[in-house]
């Protein structure tokens, strides 16, 4: 169980303070999928980075398998992170250089896995997200649909108690953007990892069990599934037609 | 992260930064090579003195001296009153210093020290030709053979010491004197002529009148005023390698022999009986204590005493100072690549920045994160000690054979320990991955929110 309780974050000092989350309080299940949604700085980023311990809190507390994270020391929190959670980023972040063999293997020489343990693990990643053919190719020749799969694999395969993924589809196209999320509930399936993600794409955010919506640093509103199965019988279509791609995401992936 | 992968990944990224990393590598390799070339230099130079002397002269044996100024060869410093039974000597400026020499009689008293089992004059003569029948005349130095030389012979045998009236020819004689080959030489005769100094009081009233109008007679009497001698090849000597340099051409006697000639050159004059040196062969002289208790010894007696010790001592802190300054020039070289790296390795923190804040999320460890940077740092280290040492080692295997040749030493000049060379990597590495402390500090205080940021 996920429960934070009270959660605030201020940046600056006295004169130029802003206060990024103010007064967060949810709980949420194992297990669950979760999206946080909101605009651009409506606290959602630093929402994601105070849970996963990346980032400390002002005031209140992150409780994550009954542990208290925000009260945890940086070592401890670096080996909760390790062991425990996840992440996948809008722009994959895996290694060109590497193979994808070696992109995946990161996380378990982390965890400090014996090298027994890390080539079995790492080719069932491989598998799940279908590149186990890919295993010795650089990443830097993958496309991005298969960056994005290599990201979920590395993101898999220590078998975490949290994965967050933080616009997983937002640098792909929709046809491969609705690939990788479907790959990404049946891994919450499957291997029963909390899923939370932050996203601007209420399509997405509607196929979540939660949905969190922050304004302005404060829960504007959350679904819960209850909620949102009596919303659904109300009015059936989903809410916004979808806009992808955007031309500012394909100006990004020209970069990368 | 266990080391043994932080190890993996560091090499890992070096291998995706070749010509960085190669180009970085080859600063610190310039320093390695010369470090390691002055210690090679240093090694063989040392090893050059120590066989020079331990084949030419023997540890057992003191040089004696009855003025320490000798040893100085300095020009005095202020005017020195002339002293008939001192004699001259040449300082190293050219000035003419005066000398205190040993007499015969100092020489009986030496002898007569307990701890002295011999003394010998180590007498170097410059005769006026030497020559065979039917050939030309040339000039050449006599030496009296010291017990402790241990040269090489191409032909006859060599026995310590030499017999009376017989000569240890070298090779380099054997042209000229008409020799077809060393064999062909040994147990044929040489004849050394000697110069007498006049005494005019032995030459008759008509020669003096006829010197005394006839200035070419006496140039004719002078060349004429010589004795010869006949001497029987004991052995041709091999062009020497380890010899004291400069006594290539060295005619070798046995001491009575040179001290007979050297006596019939100097007779009536001042010089006759007198030496600047002397070597006197200390009984148990091997054992240093037994050395320098006869030092003092002597010293009391008013002589002035150096042991070979003493003499290749110098020589290596002479060779010491030289080499020092070489080595600083090299580390200088290996401080300024210092920044090199640390250049390099800021680059490469900057350029993997996401990385780094993707192991961070990851939940690598602040402290692995500075090592995967030191590592590498040590990495470059390694491989620019490598290259430096490899070039050197090259250098040296080239330039030996070359280096002996024009100096006709018989050894490597340059010696490569492997110690030397394991510890001089292992000191660029230490060097490296203290160059490295920064950037690997900067990249574990590294911010994983900043770093992941996309924009």
């Amino acid at each position: 169980m996920i429960s934070v309780k009270n959660l605030t974050k201020v940046y600056g000092k006295k004169d130029s303070q802003f206060t990024a989350l103010d007064s967060v309080s949810f709980t949420i299940p194992d297990g669950a999928t979760v999206a946080i949604v909101g605009k651009s700085g409506s606290g959602k980023s630093t929402l994601m980075h105070i849970m996963s311990g990346l980032d400390r809190a002002t005031r209140g507390t992150v409780e994550i398998d009954e542990k208290i994270l925000t009260e945890l020391s940086a070592k401890d929190m670096d080996r909760f992170r390790a062991t425990k959670m996840s992440f996948i980023f809008q722009s994959f972040f895996v290694e060109p250089n590497q193979t994808a063999f070696q992109n995946v293997m990161l996380p378990l020489e982390i965890a400090r896995l014996t090298r027994s343990n890390r080539r079995g693990r790492v080719l069932t990643a491989l598998k799940a997200v279908e590149l186990e053919d890919k295993a010795d190719t650089k990443a830097a020749n993958l496309s991005g649909g298969q960056k994005q799969r290599l990201a979920i694999a590395r993101a898999i395969v220590n078998k975490p108690r949290l994965i967050f993924a933080d616009e997983p589809t937002g640098n792909l196209d929709s046809t491969t953007g609705d690939k990788i999320i479907q790959l990404l509930f049946g891994i919450n399936k499957t291997i029963g990892s909390t899923l939370i993600i932050v996203t601007h794409d209420d399509e997405l955010a509607a196929r979540c069990q939660y949905r969190i919506k922050l304004k302005d640093g404060k829960i504007e509103s959350m679904a819960t599934p209850k909620q949102m199965a009596k919303k659904q019988t109300q009015d059936k279509l989903p809410v916004k037609p979808n806009l992808k791609p955007r031309p500012a995401t394909t100006a990004v992936r020209k970069v990368m | 992260m266990h080391i043994t992968d932080i190890i993996r990944r560091s090499s890992r990224s070096l291998k995706s930064a070749k010509a960085r990393t190669l180009l970085t590598a080859l600063a610190i390799a310039v320093g390695t090579f010369a470090l390691s070339l002055t210690l090679a230099a240093s090694n063989g130079a040392q090893s050059f003195v120590d066989t020079i002397i331990s084949e030419n002269f023997d540890p057992a044996e003191l040089i004696v001296a009855a003025d320490e100024s000798i040893a100085s060869n300095a020009s005095p410093s202020e005017p020195q009153e002339y002293d008939p039974s001192f004699g001259t000597s040449t300082s190293n400026a050219g000035a003419t210093i005066q000398v205190k020499r040993i007499t015969d009689d100092d020489i009986a008293k030496i002898s007569a020290l307990e701890s002295v089992e011999s003394v010998r004059e180590g007498i170097q003569l410059n005769v006026q030709y030497i020559t065979r029948e039917g050939q030309k005349r040339y000039v050449g130095t006599v030496a009296g053979f010291s017990p402790a030389q241990n040269p090489e012979t191409l032909a006859g045998e060599l026995v310590k010491p030499p017999k009376n009236q017989t000569v240890l020819l070298p090779e380099a004689y054997l042209g000229p004197l008409g020799f077809e080959s060393a064999e062909a030489a040994i147990g044929q005769k040489i004849t050394i002529a000697v110069r007498k100094p006049f005494n005019v009081a032995a030459l008759s009233p008509e020669v003096i009148a006829q010197l005394q109008t006839d200035p070419d007679a006496a140039a004719a009497l002078a060349e004429t005023n010589s004795i010869t001698e006949e001497f029987t090849i004991a052995a041709v000597l091999k062009k020497p390698t380890t010899a004291q340099p400069g006594t290539e051409l060295y005619l070798f006697v046995n001491n009575n022999d040179a001290r007979r000639l050297y006596d019939f050159s100097t007779e009536g004059t001042p010089d006759f009986g007198k030496f600047l040196t002397v070597f006197v062969k200390i009984k148990n002289g091997n054992d240093s204590t037994v050395l320098i208790a006869s030092q003092d010894e002597l010293k009391t007696l008013g002589f002035y005493s150096v042991s070979v010790e003493e003499t290749q001592a110098f020589l290596n802190q002479a060779i010491g100072i030289l080499q020092a300054v070489v080595a600083t020039f090299g580390a200088i070289a290996v401080v300024a690549s210092i920044f090199g790296i640390i250049n390099t390795m800021y680059i490469s923190v900057l350029q993997r920045t996401r990385e780094i804040g993707l192991m961070k999320a990851l939940g690598m460890r602040k402290r692995d994160i500075g090592r995967l940077f030191r590592i590498e740092a040590a990495w470059i280290g390694l491989l620019g000690g490598i290259i430096g040492t490899g070039l050197s080692l090259l250098v040296g295997l080239f330039a030996n054979p070359f280096i002996s040749k024009s100096i006709d030493f018989d050894g490597d000049l340059l010696i490569f320990e492997p110690l030397q060379v394991g510890g001089l990597i292992v000191l660029l590495i230490l060097v490296s991955i203290l160059a490295g402390w920064l950037p690997s500090r900067k990249a574990a205080r590294l911010d994983p929110i900043e770093a992941l940021r996309t924009e």
